[in-house]
């Protein structure tokens, strides 16, 4: 009898001890962590993703570890010859295994397309039609922006970037973004097959610490134009190809990183024109000629390039990261020569 | 009931935790391999030993960490062992005399969020002794692949 009562007791009291310890435990699965090791998070590349400047890396982004998640916000701001990139975004890392990221890219191209604006404007008269047709070059005659939504994901498939210095297997992930283009009467005239589109990727990251250097080797299979800002897919069709990008970084201290990157481009829109009112200009040639217009087809052909750029990464702290590059995209569109300083800020919480 | 499981069960965590501490516990073979002189870039072997001393100092300031060491470590043998360790791991001609990671790990539950704090502590104590990061990284390299068998959650 009292050794039942006492074993009754018992028994509440281990039952009291489970419910504390579910109840601690449960505290303690609190979801939000910070546990990575400063930097090995990356910084947010332009499509909003975790990696390099301009490539997706293997690694998820924001300081999770698998113990729990964590995200961040960018804004990156590149101000080139002709144009100015501004992009703003947010994303989060789940359990260093599944990244979610959402964009707002915004190109102001500046006085590029200012002729085009106004060759629409002046050779469709003062009613804005050509041949009967109203233009819609998507061109104001001054200062014209293309806007994109990029939404992204990420999973890691296998592999330790950091942990497995003892063999060469890299960390692989894959993933993908859905980017909207939101000037599409523009992307019309600069002969883009589509304003919309998917890409995919898959990329292979590793860390060599005896060497303090970074290796990440991305394929993107993607019909982008300028990552999409100058649509998708040309004349020739809108076919995705696989294109290979390259970052080498250097860990120069805890809290610095140095490096370069390569992204191939496309050549969808290579040689082509520019199109007013379903006219290439050069069929506008007579026309420019009659308005002492001549010779501005040959400035109007489209270029693309590969992108590179040379960058330096400082984090402060596990809250701040500072992105800043040197970036050399080439041609872009109708302009040559589009080099600039790139800044890019991430904050963490 | 009682003490016959509790022989039992006794023996059967002794075993467990006995069997692998029997395994060897070497150098890394890291890709690419560390620095030849990795020692000496550590300011040598006695420099190692400052470098543990440090690293314990600043585990025990780590909120993270620093319960799991006060109520299952044994900071002295730790710093000992640690020192041999770091040495052998860097490529000195020392012999190991402790358990092997696994064995010393096995039962404390480790997250790879402590394992990290560790790792912060390490740079923490190379910048405190004046150890290069370059150096530092040498270490990191050697033990990084240890992640595997300590951490268990
Ligand atoms: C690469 C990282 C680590 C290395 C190289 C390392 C090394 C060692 C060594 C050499 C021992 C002594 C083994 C013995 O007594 O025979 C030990 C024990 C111990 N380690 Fe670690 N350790 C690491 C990570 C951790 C972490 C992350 C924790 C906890 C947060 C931890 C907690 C302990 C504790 C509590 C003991 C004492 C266990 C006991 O005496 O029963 N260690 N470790």
């Amino acid at each position: 009898m009292e050794e039942a009562k006492k074993n009754g007791l018992r028994l509440y009291k281990s039952a009291a001890l489970v419910a504390a310890i579910l109840a601690s435990n449960i505290t303690q699965a609190e979801m939000f962590n910070t546990g990575k090791v400063l930097a090995t998070g990356g910084v947010s590349m332009i499509d909003g993703a975790g990696g390099g400047g301009i490539t997706p890396w293997a690694t998820i982004t924001g300081y999770a570890t698998r113990d729990g998640i964590n995200g961040n916000l960018h804004y990156t701001y590149a101000p080139l010859a002709n144009y100015t990139l501004h992009s703003v975004g947010a994303a989060v890392g789940f359990w260093d295994r599944f990244e979610l990221s959402y964009t707002k890219s915004s190109l102001t191209t500046g006085s590029t397309f200012d002729t085009v604006g106004l060759i629409a404007d002046t050779a469709g008269g003062p009613s804005g039609q050509l041949a009967g047709t109203p233009i819609n070059t998507g061109i104001e005659p001054f200062n014209t922006t293309i806007d994109m939504d990029i939404v992204g994901a990420k999973v890691r498939v296998f592999g330790e970037a950091i942990y497995d210095s003892d063999n060469l297997i890299p960390q692989i992930a894959i993933g993908g973004f859905y980017k909207k283009n939101e000037n599409e009467d523009l992307l019309k005239t600069l002969k883009a097959a589509k304003a919309k589109d998917w890409e995919a990727y898959i990329s292979a990251t590793k860390i060599f610490f005896p060497i303090n250097t970074l290796i990440n080797i991305t394929a993107r299979y993607t019909a982008a134009n300028q990552t999409g800002l100058v649509g998708f897919g040309g004349p020739g069709g809108d076919d995705k190809e696989i294109r290979p990008e390259i970052s080498l970084a250097y860990l120069l201290r805890k809290d610095t990183v140095i490096g370069i990157e390569w992204a191939k481009h496309g050549d969808n829109l290579e040689g082509e024109s520019v199109e007013i009112g379903g006219l290439n200009l050069t069929e506008l040639q007579p026309t420019l000629d009659s308005l002492g217009m001549s010779n501005l087809s040959g400035t109007l052909t489209q270029h693309e390039s590969d992108w590179f750029d040379a960058f330096i990464a400082y984090f402060p702290n596990k809250n701040l990261s500072m992105t800043f590059a040197y970036a050399m995209l080439g041609d872009i569109t109708i302009t040559p020569d589009q080099h600039g300083f790139y800044l890019s800020l991430q904050a963490s919480f | 009931m009682k003490p016959i499981f509790r022989t039992i069960a006794i023996a059967i965590l002794a075993g467990t935790a006995a069997l692998p501490s029997y395994a060897q516990t070497a150098e890394t073979n890291t890709f690419p391999g560390l620095d030849d002189d990795a020692v000496q870039q550590w300011g040598g072997e006695e420099g190692v030993r400052n470098w543990v001393e440090s690293l314990f100092y600043y585990i025990m300031l780590d909120n993270r960490i620093n319960h799991v060491f006060r109520e299952f470590g044994n900071i002295e043998r730790q710093i000992y062992l640690n020192t041999q360790l770091t040495q052998l791991v860097l490529g000195g001609a020392v012999e190991y005399q402790g358990a092997s990671m696994a064995a010393a790990h096995a039962d404390l539950g480790i997250t790879v969020t402590q394992f990290n704090a560790v790792v912060e502590a390490a740079y923490l104590a190379c910048e405190r002794v004046t150890v290069t990061y370059e150096a530092c990284n040498q270490l990191i390299a050697a033990l990084a692949p240890y992640e595997r068998v300590i951490v268990t959650r």
